[in-house]
């Protein structure tokens, strides 16, 4: 065994997944760019255009409504989610054999792809032939228009994402709370702290990067919202529910303008990463803090 | 450290709240369970009938009569195992040599495998597209199969995993004559079955689930994953009013993700409690 | 010359240097112990003979052939480690059997070696057991097996008994022992323990600062120690040793106290290095307690240690230089209590400015 060979046939266990790594992500990736700075459709490599993609996004009326929708959509969700979560992880953390059957009962709807659910909801929510329509019609109200008003449609999409995407906080949240040294809670129980008070000092300051991280993964997951508006709603009416990822979709493969969705491709991707960046921030200070403890 | 499970019962507004979330979460599943036992024609204009017999299983048998449906499932289920075996051999081998093994710029390469971590897929997936055009792959399997093995996520989880593994045992495994190879496949592989459990299974679900690149990539029928086979089926609905054959291949088309799920738990469990952890 | 020679073998670890030039030659068939403090390199040198690391510099030479050329596996030493390392998912016959398949040994062959060593090692109703299902004791074996079914031409064993609790240790160090008799092989065993070291091996390797400090049979390196560090560092209690001054004499060197007491030694005169600062080194063994006034010194007592059959006395001399001594097991000496200490001169050491032990002249 010589030196030389002992320093080269490690590169030959990560030399597969590496080659395909750089041409299928970072090849991918960096002529992403490229092809922003350049005017390029179905017909050839394009010209070099510097930032008139760029700027053509930000006054483009359609891209800003897209991004506003976005981020309406997932200020519906996060919080929303990240509560029912908890609360659920709360609720269910019991060694009983309901509680387990609840969790797999919260948990089910996870496993689903975004093409089921959207065929289930399309179904719940539709008014002539939805779960919710039938409803309505029994109580002798008039049936909701959710897919088709401009005003219900987002709320519509951020219910039926919640309803999707619970399993996986709950599920979070539950393994988190597992982790709180039972020692602690009987420390409480000594000094006398009430229910709400073991809950303010000790559970949710434990739970803190569990939070953040929760908060953080359904933030970059819902600003990439896609399925759910394109199958449901096809982003109408008239673009009320048009998302960021929408946009791209419809620009690259509906118009062909690779330039253009490149830029906003990018765009889309600064904005991702600067949420992941966020969360790598506060995930370090809040270990900080409880090594400061 | 004994894990934290809560003792005391609960409140029974609370465990109220929680079965109305039971029951919002489980009756849409039910709707369309049901919608999928009625007849096509039944439903036209009326789908309360949903609620009251006659059932049929007839949509069932449409599903095994139509050639479209198995071969989505075929799809799904060939590009969702292939994608999970490339996986596990390239995590493995990766986490192998950045766990273990010595070469030249191996950190610098960990660190740009776990920038990838930071990328998300739409920023590239066009331009995926565009190279799987050049490389004429849209519409095979191949071409179905190789973005799903290139998350970082696989390499770092096995580098992880493998780092605490004594490295005692490749010691003692070298001083019993083993090649570089063979401690890896005899030595060490065994012992990350647990972990390659875990990213199989995620590795699977995700798959299987996978809609944005399939959509783009498979473009002929024959090709379409179960996925974008149901999309397809949705957004013709219009035309077809076959509600209750939609409904039940949107079931049809779970049943092998459930399976997946309940035989899998355990594995899926223990990723969150990895994940809150870190 | 066969058996193992190290010739000259350096190591550092990103510029700290660990190993400064090592010389050492085992004789085959022996067992040698390599002593000293944590972090003085003993396993780093372990495992540069096997393979594990590389020198620096230097050659290893098992029986007249160079091995630190060869790739681990193909160097006829067998390693024990200290947390044993069996492999966790595979039985404990195929944990024996890795090393010989990995050989290409036919089938045959590799069942009846292990079946042997099994036998040997009392180990066969666990062939098919995993080492998750076994106490620490019965791995060890198992891992004393997976050495042995190599018939290597030298065992490593880096501190095979740490994990053992005290009871099973005892155990186990005297079926090494036995062992021993059984293999037609060198052994060495790296170990922090000195009353392992003196029990089993033919010599002992005291290693310090980067180099051995002596190499010798358990009673030299006791009775004969090469310099003030091996004289502290074997032997328990530790060796007291004090400033002293060198006093005129006769053939043998008589030595002053810091507190004026006089000790006749039977060191040799000459061989002493020049000047009269020297220290003297003394076992509890060789101070015995004695009524005040009439041993060599007085001193009061720190502390009593009571170990059954004798007793150890921390005392400290006038100038307040600390002294072990020893006495019956029954001693009525009290924390306190002034007493007197007869010195055997006879037994003492003495040690030069550079710490070179000097001895009585071998019987
Ligand atoms: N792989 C390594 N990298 C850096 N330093 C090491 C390594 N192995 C050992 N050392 C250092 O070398 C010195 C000797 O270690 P070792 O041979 O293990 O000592 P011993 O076995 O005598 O306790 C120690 O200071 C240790 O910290
Ligand atoms: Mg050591």
């Amino acid at each position: 065994m010589t030196r030389a060979e002992r320093r080269w046939d490690g590169l030959l266990f990560v030399a597969p997944f590496l080659l395909l790594y750089l041409l299928i992500l970072i090849y991918p990736l960096l002529r992403g760019v490229w092809l922003s700075l350049h005017s390029v459709d179905l017909f050839g490599d394009g010209r070099f255009v510097g930032l008139a993609n760029y700027a053509r996004l930000a006054a483009d009326p359609v891209f800003g409504q897209s991004l506003v929708n976005t981020f309406l959509i997932t200020l519906m969700i996060v919080p929303v989610l990240t509560v029912i979560a908890l609360a659920l992880a709360l609720a269910l953390n019991r060694a009983t054999r309901s509680a387990a059957i609840l969790r797999g009962v919260f948990f089910s709807s996870a496993v689903l792809s975004v093409t089921i659910v959207t065929l289930i909801w399309r179904f719940v929510l539709a008014p002539d032939a939805g779960l919710l329509g039938e409803l309505w019609t029994a109580f002798g109200w008039e049936p909701l228009p959710f897919l088709s008003a401009p005003n219900l449609v987002l709320p519509a999409l951020a219910i039926t994402t919640i309803w999707w995407s619970l399993g996986f906080p709950m599920l979070l949240f539950l393994a988190g709370l597992q982790q709180i040294p039972q020692d602690m809670y009987e420390a409480a129980a000594l000094d006398r702290a009430s229910k709400w008070t073991t809950f303010r000092r000790v559970t949710l300051p434990s739970l803190r990067r569990t939070t953040i991280l929760v908060i953080m993964l359904q933030t970059a997951a819902q600003l990439q919202i896609f399925g759910q508006s394109q199958l449901l709603t096809a982003g109408g009416p008239s673009g009320a529910s048009r998302t960021a990822v929408l946009f791209l979709f419809e620009t690259a493969f509906g118009r062909w303008e690779l330039g253009y969705a490149s830029a906003a491709a990018e765009i889309l991707f600064l904005i991702i990463l600067a949420v992941t960046l966020t969360q790598y921030w506060l995930t370090g200070r809040a270990r900080e803090g409880e090594d400061g403890r | 450290m004994a894990a934290s499970v809560a003792r005391d019962r609960l409140p029974p507004l609370v465990w109220a709240a929680v079965l109305i979330g039971a029951a919002i979460m489980v009756a849409p599943l039910i709707w369309t369970l049901l919608l999928s036992l009625k007849s096509n024609t039944e439903l036209v204009g009326n789908s309360g009938a949903a609620l009251q017999p006659p059932y049929t299983l007839g949509n069932y048998v449409a599903i095994f009569g139509s050639s479209s449906t198995t071969r989505w499932l075929l799809n799904s289920a060939v590009v969702s195992l292939g994608t999970t075996a490339g996986v596990l051999i390239l995590a493995s081998l990766a986490g192998y040599g950045f766990a273990r093994l010595d070469f030249p710029f191996r950190r610098s390469l960990f660190v740009l495998v776990l920038l990838g971590l930071a990328i998300p897929s739409q920023a590239v997936i066009l331009h995926q597209h565009q190279l799987f055009a050049d490389l004429g792959l849209h519409n095979s399997y191949p071409g179905l199969i190789l973005p799903g093995l290139i998350g970082p996520f696989g390499v770092f989880f096995m580098t992880q995993y493998m780092r605490a593994i004594p490295k005692e045992l490749d010691e003692a495994a070298m001083l019993d004559g083993a090649s570089r190879f063979t401690i890896f496949w005899r030595v060490i592989l065994p012992l990350t079955v647990p972990a390659q459990s875990t990213l199989a299974v995620f590795t699977f679900l995700g798959s299987w689930n996978d809609y944005w690149w399939p959509l783009i990539s498979a473009t002929r029928s024959d090709m379409y994953t179960l996925t974008v086979g149901l999309a397809a089926s949705q957004m013709n609905y219009a035309q077809t009013s076959g509600l209750g054959f939609l409904m039940a291949q949107a079931v049809f088309a779970s049943i092998p993700i459930f399976m997946v799920y309940i035989i899998f738990q355990k594995q899926i469990v223990r990723a969150m409690a990895g994940a809150a952890l870190k | 010359m066969p058996g193992l020679e190290l010739r000259n073998i350096r190591k550092a670890f990103k510029g700290t240097e660990v190993l400064a030039g090592v010389e050492l030659a085992v004789a085959p068939r022996e067992f040698i112990a390599f002593l000293g403090p944590s972090g003085s390199g003993k396993s780093t040198l372990l495992r540069i003979v096997a393979g594990l690391e590389t020198a620096d510099e230097g050659e290893v030479v098992l029986d007249d052939r160079r091995i630190d050329t060869l790739p681990p596996g193909d160097r006829g030493v067998a390693m024990v480690f200290q947390h044993y390392a069996l492999y966790p998912h595979m039985t404990v016959r195929e944990n024996m059997a890795f090393g010989l398949k990995n050989a290409r040994v036919p089938r045959g062959e590799i069942d009846a070696l292990v079946s042997d060593a099994a036998k040997v090692l009392e180990i066969e109703e666990l062939l098919d057991r995993k080492p998750g299902q076994m106490s620490g004791g019965q791995r060890q074996r198992v891992a004393i097996g997976r050495a042995i079914v190599k018939k290597p031409r030298l065992f490593l064993l880096d501190e095979p008994l740490s994990n053992l609790d005290a009871a099973l240790r005892l155990r186990t160090r005297v079926e090494l022992a036995q062992l021993r008799q059984r293999v037609d092989a060198g052994v060495i065993m790296v170990t922090h323990d000195q009353a392992e070291a003196m029990t089993l091996a033919d010599r002992i390797v005291v290693f310090n600062d980067r180099r051995i400090q002596q190499v010798a049979p358990p009673m030299e390196i006791y009775s004969r120690p090469a310099n003030s560090f091996v004289a502290r560092f074997v032997g328990s209690p530790a060796m007291t040793i004090l400033p002293a001054r060198l006093d005129g004499g006769g053939d043998f060197a008589r030595v002053v106290l810091g507190n004026d007491a006089r000790v006749d030694t039977r060191v040799p005169r000459n061989g002493l290095p020049q000047g009269e600062t020297v220290e003297i080194g003394m076992r509890p063994e060789s101070v015995r307690v004695c009524g005040l006034g009439e041993g060599t010194t007085d001193a009061e007592v720190q502390l009593v240690e009571r170990l059954g059959e004798r007793s150890l006395v921390y005392a400290r001399l006038r100038d307040g230089a600390a002294i072990t001594a020893e006495d019956e097991g029954t001693t009525s000496a009290k924390v306190g209590d002034q007493v007197g200490l007869r010195i055997d001169g006879a037994a003492a050491h003495l040690f030069g400015p550079d710490g070179t032990g000097y001895h009585r002249q071998a019987a």
